[in-house]
């Protein structure tokens, strides 16, 4: 497979503050490589170095297998980039701030029309194109700002956080597009702090935190780091300490905690638990309303990585 | 990419209704308060008809001399009219002096003439100085009776009584002095105030300027991050911006030249050219400005607006808008403030072009006006030429 | 105290407009305001004369310039012709009298000679020239008739020494009185640049829609919290007027102490709270702070131009004149104005005053209407 980024031994401090610490990863043709962790843990620092915005002390930076430099504009020519912060003009409709962007990178006016239009339809602005970014809600901004920074096409996109507060409609619609968008043939870097939209949507994932990899691979391989195999949560009426106790003792068990009405006991491995554990509630003459187990998630894997919450 | 930059950098620039506000409607009203309240200014410091009063007591009617002279003075159809007087008794003249009615009145009393006024001022002034000419004229009276009569009696034949009597009367009343104005005929000094607007509205115009670079540039406006990481050379870029920037600039300054001269009557002198120059370099200077205003202020937008108006007032007021003998007391007493003050570059240069229509004057403010905008432009360039950044 | 505390910290926001209108009434007060010593008894005014003599400084031409010195203020110019066309288009001089080469003798050989003049054409120019001619006419009659040099200087100045007796009847002290009352007429510009700046920006940040929804949300009700408002603000502009009344101490002196100083410092109090009405109406209308910047130098600059506060009324075109009668500024100047040419103070010259002062409250009430119905309608269409 192509590497269509590579960076190696990235380090960037600002003053007393090492953002990145000695980075090195690749990115690979066609996929959709998530980019996952806390604010401030160096993800819009990374690409702002990628994208060689920001100067950075040490280490290299090859994008589509050649050296990226300031002034490296063929290869800017294939990037698209959304940033975090909606970067559009206030006084230009819709319609003008897409053609105005898209016209930084395509000059035929024909073709620009047709671009242009394709990238309303995706984020699916067709009934505001006239109007003016301020009158727009936060979601369709957030959809006119990916639309700026995709319309010409790009082999490669970044996108930083483009889904912070935005309503689940919006964010359903942006992504599909994205989905769609790779389908197309286009690689994508998404950075976020969602971790359920990087299970809906990456094939890879790196986590970072301080400017250092946490973790990174496949998700199945990650949630593999986690000590856990499955959470098991049942809605019970009440329930003593010493059947608490007790529960902690079986086989498999990692955890048991209770917070009314739910307990939830959680699963070092082990097949058919949920079974098992019903059981095992039958033979002790609890009663439960609700019962069901899930296979542990990316913030169960961070938080067991470093003790903290993923969403800050 | 040159044209596409140009033509929505234009369409965003004429939609931000608030630096249209400054750049262009804000001098339009400013000059129209300039006109409104200066229009009458120099017409009312010309010599205007004083009134006076003078007691009409049997002294007066006596005495010839004075009761002529005032009545000439006093002639409506005299063109050098210089009072208008009312003839009272003192009971009156009095009542009026203290109702400000009359500025003061005269009283002849016995071997004793005397001016009584309210207040000191030029007015008072004046009507004491034309009843010292009176005096003096009859001062003179005697010697000039002597000298013809002298003069007569040398002719060996008989006394004309009346030819002497016009040759006195001529030698005390004709004015054989020879004065000749050679003043300048364009005097007006409220001309300042607009010449001041114009530069204001040049250096307001570094706003637009400031804003386009704030635009390109990734340290300072997210849309600076999109442009900067589009294959778009960004000294392009920048350039086409700063084009269409200093063409709006000219738009503005154009209007208020249009405004000015035609509705406003304001007069530039008659070199074209000359006007067109100065406005080009003034622009220049406005936009060289903004730039570094733009590049070397770490701080957000309306911040640096800020501080483009205050420093352009403050240059403003420096050059004369607040009242134009500030300008006057800086220029005589630490010219080098104002000829380092870009406000007042442009505004001596149009001084130049009206009061002297003489080129070395207009010609030094010109140039300094291009090594001030090159030196800021050559300041800003090599902060610009960074193409990364420490911190966004 | 909280609320104390919050308004020493909005006033510590907004004290660099404050500083800066603050610091413009100083300098062009203190400019303007240089002292000339009053006296009782009559000073005849000077026009600024600059004489170049080009001709030997000696008997018949150095009377001249003897003459011409006594009867003005001499001005010293640098000594080329740029700096003397310079001070003549700014006023420096009004009148500039060259004495050509060869004048004296020239005048008493009975040739008359031709003396230049540069002039500004202003009264002060006007009586620069009668002086002048004055002295030429005299000198040329005794020309005809006296040979001698010397004789002939000492007929002439034995003519022009005859003056006539002034005699001054005002009492008060009008030079002070003019200084306050240009200070208080500039400051219609410093209050409402001023005040209305800082009041608009905290007005304009309360009604911003986010906050503006906060405040109505929370159990104080609308009516409650705009008195509120109100009352700060009104607190604030008391204390910028404060401080502008003890400025205008340290600039005029002890004549603030008077009772025309007593009107001025009423006149200025009822004028502060017409602007914060103004403030008050401005900031219901517009919500846009960078709009309001405009608005105010727009409504401060034209105020003050239109009625007077930078130009003596009397200078002001008739129909700018009568267009200013619709402003709140019009009657606060005009009462400064009164104050000037007022001889004697009593029941009958203060109406004039009091009604002045009658219609800036008159005009207070109408903004405080008019933003209310604003209020309404805004409140109704949400």
């Amino acid at each position: 497979m192509k590497k269509i980024i590579e960076v190696k031994n990235l380090t960037k401090q600002y003053k007393e503050l090492k953002a990145i610490d000695n980075l090195s990863f690749d990115v690979v043709e066609g996929e959709i490589f998530g980019l996952l962790g806390p604010n401030g843990s160096g993800k819009s620092t990374t690409i702002n170095c990628i994208l060689q915005l920001l100067s950075f002390e040490s280490g290299s930076i090859k994008v589509f297998g050649k050296e990226m430099m300031p002034d490296s504009y063929d290869i800017k020519q294939k990037i698209g980039v959304v940033f975090q912060e909606v970067a559009v003009f206030d006084e230009l409709t819709v319609y003008e701030n897409i053609d105005y962007f898209c016209g930084l990178y395509i000059k035929d006016k024909k073709l620009r029309k047709e671009y242009v239009q394709y990238a309303i339809d995706l984020v699916g602005l067709n009934d505001f194109v006239k109007f003016q970014p301020k009158k727009l809600s936060g979601g369709l901004l957030r959809r006119l700002n990916i639309a700026c920074g995709i319309a010409h096409k790009p082999k490669l996109i970044i996108l930083d956080e483009p889904t912070v507060a935005v309503d689940p409609q919006s964010r359903n619609n942006i992504l599909e597009g994205i989905k769609k968008l790779r389908d197309d043939g286009a690689t994508i870097i998404y950075t976020t702090h969602y971790m359920e939209e990087v299970e809906i949507l990456c094939d890879r994932i790196m986590i970072l935190d301080k400017g250092k990899i946490l973790a990174s691979g496949k998700i199945d391989e990650l949630k593999q780091l986690a000590n856990i195999e499955e959470k098991i949560t049942v809605e019970v009426n009440d329930i003593t300490k010493e059947q608490l106790s007790k529960m902690s003792k079986l086989k498999n068990v990692e955890d048991v905690s209770f917070n009314q009405p739910n307990l939830v006991v959680t699963y070092k491995k082990g097949n058919n638990n949920i079974v098992k554990f019903m059981d095992y509630l039958n033979k002790e003459k609890i009663t439960y309303t609700k019962i069901f187990s899930e296979r542990p998630t990316l913030n169960d894997v961070f938080l067991e990585l470093t003790g903290k919450d993923l969403r800050d | 990419m040159f044209i596409h930059n140009l033509k929505y950098f234009f369409k965003i620039i004429f939609r931000n209704r608030m630096l249209i506000f400054w750049t262009f409607a804000f001098p339009i009203i400013l000059g129209t308060f300039f006109n409104m309240a200066f229009s009458n200014i120099e017409k009312n410091e010309r010599l205007d008809i004083i009134d006076i009063a003078i007691v009409d007591n049997q002294l007066f009617k006596d005495d010839e001399v004075m009761k002529n002279t005032f009545k000439e003075l006093s002639n409506k159809k005299n063109k050098d009219q210089l009072f208008n007087t009312k003839y009272v008794d003192l009971n009156k003249a009095k009542e009026l002096l203290s109702k400000n009615k009359v500025v003061g009145y005269l009283l002849l009393e016995d071997n004793n003439t005397q001016v009584v006024v309210l207040d000191n001022g030029i007015d008072e002034t004046i009507f004491k100085y034309v009843v010292d000419e009176i005096i003096q004229t009859k001062e003179m009276l005697p010697d000039v009776i002597e000298y013809e009569l002298l003069n007569s009696t040398k002719k060996d034949r008989e006394v004309n009584i009346n030819e002497m009597y016009s040759n006195i009367n001529k030698m005390i009343q004709e004015d054989k002095s020879k004065i000749k104005d050679i003043s300048k005929s364009n005097l007006s000094y409220t001309m300042i105030e607009f010449y001041t607007l114009i530069a204001m509205t040049c250096l307001y115009g570094g706003i637009i300027g400031m804003s386009a670079i704030n635009m390109c540039l990734a340290n300072m406006s997210n849309k600076g991050k999109r442009i900067e990481v589009s294959p778009i050379c960004k000294t392009k870029i920048i350039l086409s911006s700063l084009f269409a920037s200093f063409i709006i600039q000219l738009i503005g300054l154009a209007l208020l030249f249009i405004y000015t001269i035609f509705v406003l009557k304001v007069d530039y002198g008659s070199n074209i050219l000359a006007i067109i120059l100065l406005s080009l370099v003034g622009t220049l200077a406005g936009l060289s400005l903004g730039i570094t205003t733009a590049v070397l202020v770490k701080k957000d937008e309306n911040t640096k607006i800020g501080i483009m108006i205050s420093t352009t007032m403050i240059g403003c007021v420096l050059s004369g808008m607040m009242g134009i003998t500030m300008k006057y007391i800086i220029d005589k007493n630490i010219p080098i403030v104002n000829k380092l003050n870009p406000v007042n570059m442009i505004t001596d240069g149009f001084y130049s072009l009206y009061y002297y229509s003489e080129s070395n004057r207009f010609l030094f403010n010109v140039i300094s006006l291009v090594i001030f905008s090159l030196f800021l432009i050559l300041i800003s360039s090599i902060r610009l030429r960074r193409n990364k950044y420490d911190n966004i | 105290m909280i609320i104390f505390k919050t308004f020493l910290k909005v006033l510590n926001k907004c004290k660099f407009p404050l500083i800066l209108y603050t610091t413009i009434l100083v300098f062009v007060c203190g400019f303007n305001m240089q002292t000339s010593e009053n006296s009782l008894s009559f000073v005849e005014s000077r026009p600024d004369i600059l004489i170049i003599n080009q001709d030997e400084e000696k008997g018949i031409t150095k009377n001249l310039v003897e003459y011409i010195k006594e009867n003005s203020k001499i001005k010293k110019i640098k000594d080329n012709e740029q700096a003397r066309d310079d001070a003549l288009f700014y006023r420096d001089v009004n009148y500039i009298i060259y004495i050509p080469k060869g004048y004296r003798e020239d005048f008493l050989n009975g040739m008359n000679p031709e003396i230049k003049i540069k002039s500004t054409n202003d009264y002060q120019a006007s009586y620069a020239d009668m002086i002048l001619k004055r002295y030429l006419k005299v000198a040329n009659t005794y020309q005809s008739m006296e040979k001698n040099e010397n004789r002939l200087i000492e007929k002439v100045n034995k003519t022009l020494s005859k003056k006539t007796k002034v005699e001054l009847t005002t009492k008060k002290d009008t030079d002070s009185i003019e200084k306050m009352s240009f200070y208080y007429k500039f400051l219609n510009y410093s209050i409402l640049a001023g005040s209305i700046y800082v009041i608009c920006l905290i007005l304009s940040s309360f009604h911003e829609e986010k906050i503006k929804k906060r405040i109505t949300i929370s159990s104080i009700s609308y009516k409650k919290h705009n008195q509120v408002l109100l009352l700060s603000n009104l607190l604030l502009s008391l204390v910028v007027w404060m401080i502008y009344v003890v400025l205008s101490i340290v600039l005029c002196g002890k004549i603030v102490f008077t009772s025309y100083g007593l009107i001025c410092i009423m006149n200025s109090l009822i004028f502060t709270l017409c602007s914060l009405t103004i403030a008050f109406l401005i900031s219901t209308l517009v919500n846009n702070k960078n709009a309001i910047n405009g608005i105010i130098n727009v409504v401060a600059l034209g105020s003050s131009f239109l009625c007077g506060a930078f130009v003596p009324l009397e200078f002001l075109p008739k129909s700018v004149l009568k267009f200013a009668h619709i402003l709140p500024s019009y009657w606060y100047i005009n009462t400064n104005e009164m104050i000037k040419d007022m001889e004697v103070m009593n029941i009958n010259t203060i109406q004039g005053i009091l009604l002045n002062m009658g219609i800036l409250i008159i005009f207070s009430i109408i903004f405080i209407i008019l933003a209310n119905m604003v209020t309404k309608k805004k409140l109704k269409s949400n």
